[in-house]
């Protein structure tokens, strides 16, 4: 989704070195370790990780509610850690939407603006705007718990932009929804969001909501940044395992690296099977030499049932999962006590091939990431 | 092989529907048979036989044509208003200051702010005298060191800060559960929005506390309009309406105006529920809050200090009564000298013989009557959460009645009720153990369905499908895992009874005169050293049962009492 004809990419929000550290009973935890990171205007940027990863307490801290225990957070130039929350001027929809129950739809998206003390024209004007612009018709009056789970959203989001906040802030927006209804509102948010044309934090630990929606992502791991940026970047080219294991499917096969030329490499695995990858059209392939881990997506690996074709790895079908968009295979490759299951995804069913079956499977240069072993 | 089956079916079906009949047929004769009798007496002239010609309003037109009935109807007001407003100002900041504040001794502000509900307030009126009475201690001291006194506080001043002593924690412990459990991101959001502190505390936080602080304000208005041992002690002239309906069944004997009182000071109470049904239905909602995140604190140092100044300083004028009750039985003098003289055991031994009857008979009643209402109180919370049937509100409604009824007109109902007509139990203990399980089987009622609601049908429906019928189910199953909240009903519905003197003072007779009628007769004849020394042991009996069940069910007090 990056938008490489994007105006003036300059940074916003630029966050140095965060540490947060929680006080325990019996010892301090450490939530945050030497976070940094920067954000484009205009951008939305996604904080992805498990949880625990520390996204939730990055955000908190961005908004004021969690004061970090060392590092900066700059806003266009301002140090934001000095500024009290409601000083901010930032938007944020909460996990729970945390509207307010006692309030109409109205009185709750009118609520900023009644603070910053506008006229009430001009209240009502924006705030019909706004609940136009997330969708919504005549719920003006209703209370919140008359909408169903996907209009509080939009109302959720429609509170935090009306009054148009510098920065907005979205934590896990779409966790209380079904499925469905999660994939359609990922890409209202998106629209929504290009079109208030605001800078966004985006806090998921749902990595194809991130895929799908951010400009950068910054995959978070245990308090740290593992890596940060765009979609295609964090799934083609993940700089470590943690990072290549969290997004999407991943096979890790242990090997070392035994010889090279002309950007061509011989790769030899446990079971002394050597194969020989192209890597010269791959710009990140990894070391050169030495042990390490050999790691490519399920759905970069063909699979064929001549079990001698050349340059390949042979196996074994153990089991094969129909998910409808595509098939997967397990396949058990190597023997006995170095053997290994491999994921492959394939468009369709393989003409010939049943569980049980000796097969080959095939792989390229361009789709592998070699990461050195102890890198771990 | 299918006929058995369905013989079984029946079987199955039919015990708690029998149950059902057994517990409205309990609800009718105890409950709505007395009251419907009150009704009809009060139109009803002394003396007069039960017939469509004789029904009149002249019990009632004395509110209009007796200054008396129009001063009690008026104090009543005046004692009830002002205890709700002085319970609020106490309240909803101890409130705020304990739950959302770095004040320290929480626990401790929590469990001594919820042992007022136990001590019966009347104990400890008198001692508002003893210090701040014409010749009380705090009066002597100014007096002779500046010179000057503080008002009279006989009448009203005094009946209201003894009742809103005593009361205040129904705010208190209300309001601070719902600033506890409060979803903290819906204030969060404020925040981001723009908010400061002060604009988030009275558009959100406080809107939001509001249908809580309305409950705790309409108990405190029921408890303060229907109590009699406060104002028969501090009132002296001052008379209210619970006051006025003794004098009238003991002074007269004439229970169709002490009816028709009953019946005006339940209205009271009536409009007052109406009000704040009509003031929360307007902010009626559901807050949606999946969160287990607990409320936002303010680290603010000066508020950490005025709120454990002020929560001190109201737990300590709110036990200080009690206080005043043990001290001074342990002492000879006070009442009559200025400060307490000399130390001994002299009042003990001068009860001692005269003493136990009313203990034992405090003990007996409050036991039997405790174990009766466990006993229905369990089914009807069993049945009312667990089946569905046709007007099931009615039941909901009836048991909870005698909750808001205030205590007085519990026992004008009963005595009304049965004696005369088709029961009598007049003159017995039984009329007394009636009256007491009315008066607090919704306390075991209403605990016993919340822990109910707690329990998934489904461990009930594990068992039935195990092939377990109901009434083993019942008993290996569901009563067990309610068992905790059985017991904490029965609790309080114990304690409660140990201290009851409103429905007692009508009811009782010479050979069943309990614990608080002693103490109360002995307050009248001014002789406070054996007064005191009876509610010393009143004081710990109680406080005693409660901690042996804190201890048995791990809960804390203030939990026992949320669901007052």
């Amino acid at each position: 989704m990056a938008d490489p004809t994007k105006k003036n990419p300059s940074v916003t929000l630029s966050i140095q070195s965060l540490s947060k550290i929680f006080a325990g009973k019996d010892k301090n935890v450490k939530a945050l370790d030497d976070v940094s990171l920067e954000v484009r205007e205009g951008d939305l940027f996604t904080l992805l990780g498990p949880s625990g990863c520390g996204k939730t307490t990055t955000l908190r801290c961005i908004a004021g509610f969690e004061k970090p225990t060392s590092g900066e957070i700059d806003f266009l130039g301002r140090d934001y850690t000095s500024i009290p929350p409601f000083r901010r001027n930032i938007g944020m929809v909460f996990q729970s939407y945390a509207l307010f129950p006692h309030m109409s739809i109205f009185e709750n998206v009118a609520y900023g603006l009644k603070i910053r003390k506008t006229s009430p024209e001009e209240i009502k004007d924006r705030v019909n705007r706004m609940i136009d612009l997330v969708g919504l018709v005549d719920v003006q009056k209703r209370k919140p718990s008359e909408l169903s789970g996907g209009q509080q959203q939009r109302i959720a989001l429609a509170r935090a932009l009306v009054y148009d906040p510098q920065l907005l802030l979205l934590d896990e927006p779409l966790s209380n929804l079904d499925a469905k209804l999660r994939v359609y509102m990922r890409e209202e948010i998106r629209r929504i969001q290009q079109q208030a044309k605001v800078t966004t934090i985006y806090v998921t630990h749902d990595q194809e909501e991130a895929l799908a929606i951010s400009d950068q992502i910054a995959v978070m791991h245990d308090g740290k940044v593992s890596q940060i940026g765009t979609p295609v970047e964090i799934y083609e080219n993940p700089n470590s395992i943690p990072v290549a294991d969290f997004i999407g499917h991943a096979n890790f096969l242990q090997c070392s690296v035994i010889s090279e030329s002309n950007g061509s490499r011989v790769i030899a695995f446990p079971s002394d099977e050597k194969i020989s990858l192209d890597f010269s059209s791959n710009e990140h392939h990894g070391l050169s030499n030495s042990e390490g881990v050999l790691f490519v997506r399920p759905e970069r690996i063909e699979i064929t049932p001549q079990s001698d074709t050349p340059n390949s790895l042979k196996g074994t079908v153990k089991h094969i999962l129909y998910l409808g968009s595509l098939v997967r295979y397990f396949i058990e490759i190597f023997e006995q006590e170095v053997s290994q299951e491999v994921l492959v995804d394939q468009n369709r069913r393989v003409k010939g091939i049943q569980v049980g079956n000796k097969i080959a499977i095939i792989f390229d240069g361009k789709d592998v990431t070699i990461f050195s072993s102890d890198k771990k | 092989m299918a006929n058995t089956l369905r013989q079984r079916l029946h079987k199955i079906e039919l015990i708690p529907y029998l149950i059902l009949g057994l517990a409205l047929l309990i609800l009718a004769v105890f409950i709505i048979y007395p009251l419907s009798k009150v009704i009809l007496n009060s139109f009803l002239v002394m003396g007069e036989t039960t017939s469509i010609e004789n029904l009149t309003l002249a019990n009632f037109t004395q509110f209009f044509s007796s200054s008396l009935y129009k001063s009690a109807f008026l104090n009543t007001l005046v004692v009830g208003f002002s205890c709700v407003l002085f319970s609020c100002l106490i309240g909803i900041p101890m409130a705020y200051f304990v739950a959302r504040t770095e004040v320290p001794f929480k626990m401790v502000f929590l469990t001594l702010g919820t042992v007022p509900l136990i001590l019966p307030p009347f104990v400890g009126a008198y001692s508002w005298i003893l210090l701040f009475g014409r010749e009380g201690v705090v009066n002597y001291f100014l007096d002779t060191i500046f010179g000057f006194s503080l008002p009279d506080i006989y009448g009203a001043p005094g009946i209201v800060i003894a009742m809103t002593m005593s009361l205040y924690p129904f705010v208190f412990l209300l309001t601070y559960g719902s600033l506890l459990s409060a979803d903290p991101y819906i204030e969060e959001s404020a925040t981001i929005m723009g908010a400061s502190r002060w604009q988030a505390i009275r558009t959100i936080t406080l809107p939001l506390v509001i249908p809580s602080i309305v409950a705790g304000a309409l108990i405190v208005f029921i408890r303060a309009v229907g109590n009699y041992g406060v104002p028969a002690i501090l009132g002296g002239n001052f008379y209210v309406l619970p006051t006025l309906i003794h004098f009238q069944v003991v002074g007269f004997y004439n229970l169709h105006t002490a009816g028709a009182i009953a019946l005006v000071n339940v209205a009271m109470v009536g409009i007052a529920i109406f009000l704040s049904q009509y003031f929360t239905a307007k902010r009626s909602f559901v807050t949606i809050s999946g969160t287990t995140q607990e409320a936002r604190i303010s680290h603010n140092k000066i508020l950490k200090w005025v709120g454990v100044i002020f929560c001190a300083g109201v737990i300590f004028f709110s036990l200080l009564p009690h206080l005043t009750v043990i001290l001074t039985s342990f002492t000879e003098g006070w009442a009559g000298t200025r400060y307490p003289t000399k130390f001994s055991l002299e009042n003990y031994s001068r009860i001692f013989d005269i003493a136990k009857t009313p203990i034992i008979n405090s003990l007996f009643l409050a036991t039997s009557s405790t174990v009766v209402a466990a006993l229905v109180g369990t089914l009807l919370a069993y049945i009312s959460v667990r089946k569905r049937f046709l007007g099931k509100w009615i039941l909901d409604l009836t048991v909870m009645l005698p909750f808001i009824l205030p205590g007085i007109v519990v026992g004008v109902a009963i005595l009304i009720g049965f004696s005369s007509g088709y029961i009598i139990l007049i003159g017995t203990w039984m009329i007394m153990v009636v009256g007491y399980f009315i008066r607090r089987m919704p306390y075991i009622f209403r605990s016993t369905v919340a822990s109910l609601t707690q329990i998934d049908v489904a461990v009930e429906e594990a068992s039935t499908i195990s092939g377990a019928p109901w009434l083993t189910t019942f008993r290996k199953v569901t009563l067990p895992l309610m068992a905790p909240g059985v017991v904490a009903g029965s609790v309080i519905c114990f304690s409660t009874l140990m201290g009851e003197l409103s429905t007692t003072i009508i009811l009782y007779s010479a050979q069943w005169k309990t614990i608080t009628v002693a103490i109360i007769e002995y307050l009248f004849s001014a002789t406070i050293g054996p007064a005191y020394a009876l509610g010393t042991i009143l004081i710990l009996l109680v406080l005693s049962a409660i901690s042996i069940a804190n201890r048995l069910l791990g809960r804390r007090m203030s939990q026992m009492f949320k669901m007052v």
